[in-house]
């Protein structure tokens, strides 16, 4: 199919030994990866036409989350926040410079109007729905069909990650449009959120970029 | 008896690949598919995919679903993530109409491409 021929990006990942995940997820045809735990100096064995980016997955009490963001703002570190309860994603939502919120676990019209405005993208971690089971997992899809109901309307970016920590929680892209069609996403909605969108995210963090549509060529 | 070609049920056949800790055993291979897509779609959506282990060694396996439901058996493979507390992760490596055409398109392709490092290697 040729719609599976493009580049395909896993955002968020913690893994033990990137070096292995990495030459997993090539396998598996991804042409990137985030790695958010390991720490600046570490070098990681990187395969041929492969790249692992750097991320940083900030913990914070909601009242601190702002100046955290803020920190991270001008690095080429891929900033993630973890959603949970409203504090916190209204927090990270409204302060501009965060790329991706992970799974919030309440959301509604005010915050997805924010995230439009800051342009946050909203990732979906098909990782939980992998490892849950029974009332775990329908709370999880179940929150999620809320999301994309929000992400829809308000035309938000839709991210899609594995959340892996080993070789084991990783799966092919393939895998994941299949999976995503468990809460209503479509296949081109998918593709996107794991090729398109993150590239994008990729193009604001090159140091060649200022501000939306200005450049340095 | 046999029935008409044209109520016969539609099937087609998956192949894959299981990336596991240690060896797996075909019995439990099924419990967990099974497990796994009871989880997922309930009794009536099991009846309905009507999954089969049709071959299964070790490594790569074939199994059998309904035509129109392929999409979610992929999920209900891409589920199951532990078999009796043996980390696994399934991976389809292609649908096709035959038993025939997915052992000779797809396990046995991935096998000569799997081999192929390994021989350079020893070369070298």
């Amino acid at each position: 199919m040729l719609k599976f021929d493009s580049k395909f990006y896993d955002f968020y990942t913690h893994p033990d030994s990137p070096g292995l995940l990495a030459a997993e997820a090539k396998r598996y045809g991804y042409s990137g990866i985030v790695v958010t735990n390991t720490k600046i100096n570490e070098e990681i064995f990187t395969p041929d036409d492969f790249s692992i980016y750097r991320g940083v997955e900030i913990q914070a009490r909601p009242s601190r989350i702002r100046e955290e963001i803020k920190k991270y703002r001008n690095s080429n570190f891929i900033s993630i926040v973890r959603g949970g309860e409203e504090e916190i994603n209204r927090a990270s939502v409204e302060s501009e410079g965060l790329d991706i919120l992970l799974q919030p676990a309440e959301f509604n019209n005010v915050l997805a109007k924010a995230a439009s405005d800051n342009s946050v993208a909203i990732g979906f971690s098909l990782g939980l729905l992998i490892r849950l089971r029974g009332d775990a997992r329908i709370r999880e899809l179940k929150n999620m069909m809320m999301v994309i109901k929000h992400a829809r309307r308000y035309k938000l970016k839709m991210i899609l990650t594995s959340d892996s920590r080993t070789i084991y929680d990783l799966r092919s892209p393939r895998e994941m449009v299949a999976i995503s069609s468990l809460f209503g996403m479509t296949q081109s909605e998918a593709i996107a959120a794991m090729s398109a969108i993150p590239a994008d995210i990729l193009r604001r963090k090159s140091r060649n970029y200022i501000q939306e549509g200005i450049e340095i060529l | 008896m046999k029935t008409l070609p044209t109520l016969r049920e539609k099937k087609r056949y998956i192949a894959f690949e299981i990336n596991s800790e240690k060896m797996i055993i075909r019995q439990e291979l099924v419990r967990e598919i099974f497990n796994s897509t009871i989880s997922l779609f309930g009794d009536t959506g099991a009846s309905e995919i009507n999954p089969a282990l049709m071959s299964f060694e070790g490594k790569f396996g074939i199994l059998r679903c309904t035509r129109d439901k392929t999409n979610k058996t992929r999920v209900c493979l891409a589920c199951i993530n532990n078999i009796r507390g043996i980390r696994v992760s399934i991976r389809v490596l292609g649908i096709s109409g035959t038993i025939k055409g997915a052992t000779e398109r797809f396990i046995q392709q991935s096998l000569i491409k799997g081999s192929e490092p390994e021989k350079r290697t020893k070369k070298e």
